[in-house]
């Protein structure tokens, strides 16, 4: 199952709200960024939140691994690496979205579960590292996790940019294969992380101020 | 955590949840002014609430919120992409967390309308989203628009024709679309429908009564009206 869990994992097709989200892209649009400064933007998030994300992702699914599934440290150490209350918002409504899938797949699982015992909201990748625990239905490995978590991560922006600054479709594709070396590396910093306390607060100051600006903003196609 | 969400009667206290009516159809046919319209007659007698999808966030939402008929909270607007479309139909999940957003928050409700983003004649709403739907097309839009067919013409559970008042003004034929419409819908029902025409207000108002007792008896089976019906032209 795999090999094939890990392509539905990173898939944009997958039901789970993730049209709704630019990652980032349209409060960056809206505060001037434009089409040639793409690539520099993938760059950046693959260096920042991206390394954050995949790293929450991986931890999750450890902790998903174990017996009792207990989500809260890395749930709790995510939060504090996202000072933007918005981004955190946006990050437990598309959590939302994937465990709403988990529990579609697999109500009983311990793994999905526990999600509901959180406090608050599964931020959007413990809820993956959840889903990517479902050995029969939907199991992957960490590596396999982690670059789902940064290829969506590049979809979603590039899928968003066809709104936000049309261009060329194929424009997209080679973006993401110049970035590859980036997004490896993310993918390697997210897999040597061992605990929750060692998740790197990998925040950007722009980014943050952007989440806060978008939040405030009407008129808006995305969610953040 | 057993999940209840997709199934279109979950009892909560004994109750089936909120009948979720979709009102889908091209831009400017007026479904907003529908909305308003059914909150006007409903609300006095039935707990509601509306999630609505625009191309941008929150359009429609500020027109009903406007419109005075509704307490404001209750009307709930969903990011979408820039695809409404999608939004409605192949991935709901923006509009599913707006929906039990509201039953959490003024739950239980008896009934939810969501209006689609419309962009054009074939979008229609997944019944994962909403358990009937209204397609709402207009005189203005010219008396071939309900021959043109399309899954929601063809396959809404009501059609409506309307602003009829325009009718005399665009030179249609009321009859003659409503007749066309019905043929093309298979006795499926046809509302031929004007905000200043009283009496087809009331008869859009009980249809939506008649349909949320079929809700609640359990009777009433979503149907999807999907992609164009296979049809022959003899
Ligand atoms: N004459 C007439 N105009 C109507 C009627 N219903 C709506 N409209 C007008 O049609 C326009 C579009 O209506 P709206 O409800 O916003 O359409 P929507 O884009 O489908 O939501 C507005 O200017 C409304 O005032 C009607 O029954 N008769
Ligand atoms: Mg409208």
């Amino acid at each position: 199952m795999g090999a094939l869990a890990a392509l539905l994992l990173g898939d944009g097709r997958l039901p789970v709200g993730g049209h709704t989200y630019s990652a980032g892209l349209e409060p960056a649009v809206a505060a001037g960024l434009t089409r040639d400064r793409v690539p520099a933007l993938l760059r950046a998030r693959l260096r920042t939140t991206a390394v954050t994300e995949a790293a929450g992702a991986v931890l999750a699914l450890r902790a998903a691994h174990r017996t009792p599934v207990a989500y809260e440290p890395v749930q709790r150490a995510l939060a504090a690496r996202m000072p933007a209350a918005p981004q955190r918002e946006v990050s437990a409504t598309l959590g939302r979205g994937v465990h709403r899938l988990a529990r579609r797949l697999a109500p009983d699982h311990p793994a999905v579960t526990a999600l509901a015992g959180l406090g608050s909201r599964p931020l959007r990748p413990v809820a993956f590292g959840a889903l990517g625990a479902l050995g029969a239905v939907m199991g992957v490995t960490a590596a396999e996790l982690a670059h789902a978590v940064v290829h969506d991560e590049l979809q979603t922006v590039a899928a968003a940019a066809l709104k936000l600054l049309p261009g060329d479709p194929l424009d997209s594709v080679a973006w993401l294969l110049a970035a590859r070396p980036d997004a490896e590396s993310a993918v390697e910093l997210a897999l040597a992380v061992r605990t929750p306390d060692g998740l790197p607060a990998r925040a950007a100051p722009l980014t943050e101020q952007w989440a806060l600006d978008h939040a405030r903003r009407e008129r808006r196609l995305f969610l953040a | 955590m057993p999940d209840h969400e997709n199934r279109p009667h979950t009892h909560h206290a004994g109750r089936p949840r909120a009948l979720r009516l979709g009102v889908a159809g091209p831009v400017g046919t007026g479904k907003s002014s529908i909305l308003a319209a059914l909150c006007r007659a409903l609300a006095p007698e039935l707990s509601m609430a509306v999630v609505t999808n625009d191309i941008y966030t929150d359009e429609d939402a500020r027109f009903l919120r406007s419109a005075g008929v509704l307490p404001t909270e209750r009307i709930r607007a969903v990011e979408t992409g820039a695809c409404p479309h999608t939004a409605i139909r192949d991935d709901v999940t923006a509009n599913l967390d707006a929906v039990e957003d509201l039953e959490e928050a003024y739950g239980p409700l008896d009934l939810v309308l969501v209006e689609s983003g419309g962009d054009n004649l074939t979008a229609t709403f997944s019944p994962a989203l909403a358990d009937a739907q209204l397609f709402c097309i207009d005189v203005a839009g010219g008396g071939d628009v309900a021959r043109k067919g399309g899954p929601g013409i063809t396959g809404a559970d009501l059609l409506i024709v309307n602003k009829t008042d325009l009718a005399p003004h665009v030179e249609v034929d009321v009859a003659a679309m409503v007749a066309d419409a019905e043929a093309a819908r298979d006795g499926l029902p046809v509302l031929a429908l004007s905000r200043k025409d009283p009496a087809s207000v009331a008869e859009l108002a009980d249809w939506v009564r008649a349909l949320l007792v079929r809700h609640r008896a359990g009777v009433h089976v979503p149907t999807d009206p999907g992609p164009m019906a296979p049809h022959r032209h003899a």
